[in-house]
Formats: structure tokens, C-alpha cells, sequence
């Protein structure tokens, strides 16, 4: 069996993931061979992308004859964009193919290191209705190892809560104010839909501290997970999102479904892109 | 099953390299956890298929069941999604084999593919080594009245390694003890 896969994942390279002569292979192989190219697991998505396993899925280490080969890991990169999206085009692949094989310094990606972060949607019941959540995941380093860990939340029904009204002006409190003994506080709180503009200027909500808070107290209730996406910032001048993909044919499981070139300077904004911050 | 992990043990301690030669595993050490891993998710499998089969005695399959919860750690539980089911549906682990003995069919056939894939393991704050393997199963129900189910399911199973010592003869023996936790169980769309 090992033989086929071996066989079937060289001919699925060759062919350049090309779906129609792959699935007249398949048939020979007795309807497997599409879990052998799957990408099954985000572990399996590290690498292959820095080609750090053979077709039979099993580690390689330094010293390895194929530990990291340029043109073996090439095959195995391109194997993990989506075939199928819109979303980047061939001449992009190239260009970070380009990139991230350079030969004098190749790009690997590295789990312990922090320039990516998970995005997890998922569902919870507040004031009597299922609201969607994006939890915003990162590893840290702790004790013996490591662990992911909750980095932020962004929830809609906060957001509405927060900077809504368009006509701030006048909302402060006068410089004089402390000679009264702050008695316009009252005005402050009892208009509570602009009681934000009357914090420093840096204010920004933190959702989390919210989240807790109503978890805490009932308010909000954990429903389901409904969807998982990772952000990779770790390739210089890059970003990629990687999804899983669950569909027939070879190229499923876990693929980079956006790719784009960001320079360091702007990665910034697409950060506050991702954490709903813009 | 006491026995059957002292031979696993046993079996490990022949690859096992000294705790010391480094602070990570390593690739000899990984090999041989991933060996008594797999070995675990194969009876796991094994047991699934048994408890699933409609002709296992009731007696028998709760034996079975006694035997596979054996192999979890207290609060694993598995996380059940399908294709026409957004939401996922948790279940402790008994649970899970108490609803799988009970299914409403008249025969069932669980087939698993000959496919494992295994992760690195990774240590965790508290020093235990947490990895995932991943396995795909075929699961058809049949009834008399002609209601047929099938579907693929791919199940990405945790696993906890822990370095322990047990005292053989009056000696203090190292060994990695395995144990399986939460399941993500992800209907899957055939190729």
C-alpha cells in the first residue's frame, strides 16, 4: 500500500496536481489516494511547506536526503495554494514561490515563532439571541512548553456599543470641571450612549474584558465553533491566510486561501484589518 | 490491559534513549512514541468497531466500551460536526460509545482507511507532550425498511504523552505512558 501512495503522491507532483489525470489514478488505488494528498492537518501544512516530510507523511530530520530539498519543497508549496480561488493568480504564486525559495535564503515557516495567529468564529447566545464571535488565538510560551492563548475578541453586539454617535463635539468635560467638584460627572454618566468620548484620547474598548465579564455573569453563553482560519505574517513582504478545505478531489484540507504582498511597513494596517480594528 | 502496558513500555524502553541526550525528543524517541500512539488509536478503532457492530452482544460491547474508555484521559470529549450541521455536537467520550451501540440500524459496517497521519508532538506548559493523528473512517447503517446512511468522517485524535517511573524489582524504571484526549470527528467529503 505504502507503495501506491508513494507512487500515486510522485505522479499527483509530476502532474502538477492536475485533477483529471490524478483521479484516473485513483480508481486504480481504490478511492485513498485523495486522503494521501489531503492536507490533513495544520501540522502537515508546516511541512510540507517547508518540506520537513516525505510522501508517506513521515518526518524528515537534518541529514535527511530530502530534508528541505529546493525542488521537492517547490512541488509541495504548490500543492498547498486553493486551485480553485479567484483570490490570487498564477503570477503571484510565482512571485512568492520566487521569494520564499530564494536560494541564498529560503523562507521555512516556524511553528514557535509568533508572526502567526489563529481566527476562530464561532457562536454564542446573548440577550436571547446566537451571535457570531471572532476569537483571535496566539501561542505563548510557558512553564515547559507552550499553549495557545485568547489575544482578542471582536463581537458585534460590543462594537455597536462603542463611538456610535456621529456628533462627539461638545462631549468633554470642561478644563474648570475640578473646581466644582466634578458635579458635570452626572451629565457624563446618564448619557451613556456617548460615555466613551469623555475618556482619553487612546481609548479602545477591550472586548475581551467584556466577554469575561458576561461570561461571568451569565449574560453570554458558548454555542459552537463554526469556523477556523490561521494568519501567517512569518514570510518577509507576505501575508497568507490558511483554510481548510473540505471538497472533493486532491487539493482539500488545509491550503493558503489568500495570498497577498505586504510590505513590512503596512503590515500594520492589514493587522487592524484582521482584528476588525479599521 | 495492566500488562499490555508494561509490554508497551517494555516494547518503548528497547528504543528508548537516555532522558538526557537532549532536551527535546529525540527523532528515535519520537518514532517509538508514535508507535505506541498508533497503537492506541488502533484499538480505539478496533473497539469503535466492535461496540458499533450490531451483532455484538449488549454484554460484550459494554465490556468493549470499559475497555476503550481505558484508553482517554477523564474529560476528553468528541466534538462531532456533518456536512448538513454547521454546529458542533460535544459528547463525553462514554457517551459518544453508549450512542454508537445504540444506533437504530440493522446493520452497521465501520471501515477505517488505511491511512494515519501523525504530527510532532509538541510539550506543553506542565511538561507533557500533546500531538494529534489524524484517521478517516467509513461508517454505513442499513435497515430492514431500506434506510441507508453512509459518510467519511475524519478523526483527529489528541494525544498526551507523559514520562513516568515505576518501580520494577525495587529499580526505578523511566517509561512514556500514552493516553488519548479530545476527538474532533469532521464528516468528510470523499475524493
Amino acid at each position: 500500500m505504502k507503495i501506491f501512495k508513494t507512487l500515486f503522491l510522485f505522479l499527483l507532483f509530476a502532474a502538477g496536481v492536475n485533477e483529471t489525470g490524478a483521479q484516473v489514478i485513483g480508481k486504480e488505488l481504490g478511492g485513498e489516494d485523495f486522503l494521501y494528498a489531503e492536507t490533513k492537518q495544520v501540522n502537515q501544512f508546516f511541512r510540507r511547506f517547508n518540506c520537513e516530510e516525505d510522501l508517506d507523511g513521515n518526518r524528515l530530520y537534518y541529514g535527511d536526503s530530502l530534508y528541505r530539498d529546493p525542488n521537492f519543497r517547490e512541488k509541495y508549496i504548490n500543492m498547498l495554494f486553493d486551485q480553485q480561488t479567484k483570490a490570487y493568480d498564477d503570477s503571484l504564486k510565482r512571485h512568492f514561490l520566487n521569494d520564499v525559495l530564494d536560494q541564498k535564503e529560503p523562507i521555512y515557516l516556524d511553528f514557535y515563532d509568533d508572526k502567526w495567529f489563529a481566527e476562530v468564529k464561532a457562536k454564542f447566545r446573548f440577550n436571547g439571541k446566537v451571535e457570531n464571535a471572532v476569537i483571535f488565538l496566539s501561542l505563548e510560551r510557558e512553564g515547559y512548553g507552550i499553549k495557545w492563548v485568547i489575544t482578542n475578541i471582536f463581537f458585534q453586539p460590543f462594537n455597536e456599543l462603542f463611538f456610535a454617535d456621529s456628533t462627539p463635539s461638545g462631549k468633554f468635560l470642561h478644563p474648570m470641571s475640578h473646581e466644582l467638584d466634578f458635579m458635570n460627572l452626572i451629565k457624563v454618566f446618564n448619557d451613556t450612549k456617548a460615555v466613551e468620548y469623555y475618556f482619553e484620547n487612546t481609548y479602545q474598548p477591550d472586548f475581551r474584558s467584556i466577554f469575561i465579564y458576561e461570561l461571568k455573569k451569565g449574560g453570554l453563553k458558548f454555542e459552537t465553533i463554526t469556523d477556523v482560519r490561521f494568519h501567517f505574517f512569518q514570510v518577509d513582504n507576505w501575508y497568507f491566510e490558511v483554510s481548510e478545505f473540505n471538497r472533493g478531489g486532491y487539493n482539500r484540507g488545509w491550503l493558503i486561501s489568500s495570498l497577498m504582498e505586504a510590505p513590512e511597513g503596512q503590515k500594520e494596517i492589514l493587522l487592524k484589518y484582521i482584528y476588525y480594528e479599521q | 490491559m495492566k500488562l499490555k502496558h508494561i509490554f508497551y513500555s517494555l516494547v518503548f524502553l528497547l528504543f528508548a534513549l537516555p532522558s538526557w541526550a537532549q532536551p527535546g525528543l529525540s527523532p528515535q524517541r519520537k518514532q517509538a512514541i508514535d508507535s505506541l500512539a498508533l497503537e492506541k488509536v488502533r484499538d480505539l478503532s478496533k473497539y469503535i468497531s466492535i461496540i458499533g457492530n450490531k451483532e455484538t452482544p449488549f454484554s460484550e460491547a459494554n465490556r468493549v466500551i470499559e475497555r476503550a474508555l481505558e484508553l482517554f484521559t477523564e474529560e476528553a470529549q468528541m466534538g462531532v460536526s456533518s456536512l448538513n450541521r454547521e454546529e458542533i455536537k460535544y459528547y463525553n467520550v462514554r457517551e459518544y460509545f453508549e450512542r454508537l451501540m445504540a444506533l437504530n440500524y440493522d446493520r452497521v459496517s465501520i471501515e477505517w482507511y488505511n491511512i494515519e497521519y501523525i504530527s510532532d508532538l509538541v510539550r506543553q506548559p506542565d511538561g507533557k507532550y500533546v500531538g494529534v493523528i489524524t484517521i478517516y473512517q467509513r461508517f454505513r447503517g442499513e435497515s430492514d425498511d431500506g434506510l441507508n446512511y453512509v459518510d467519511t468522517t475524519k478523526k483527529d485524535i489528541t494525544v498526551y504523552v507523559e514520562k513516568k517511573q515505576a518501580q520494577i524489582n525495587g529499580r526505578l524504571i523511566d517509561f512514556w505512558d500514552v493516553l488519548l484526549g479530545d476527538i474532533r470527528v469532521k464528516e468528510t467529503i470523499p475524493g
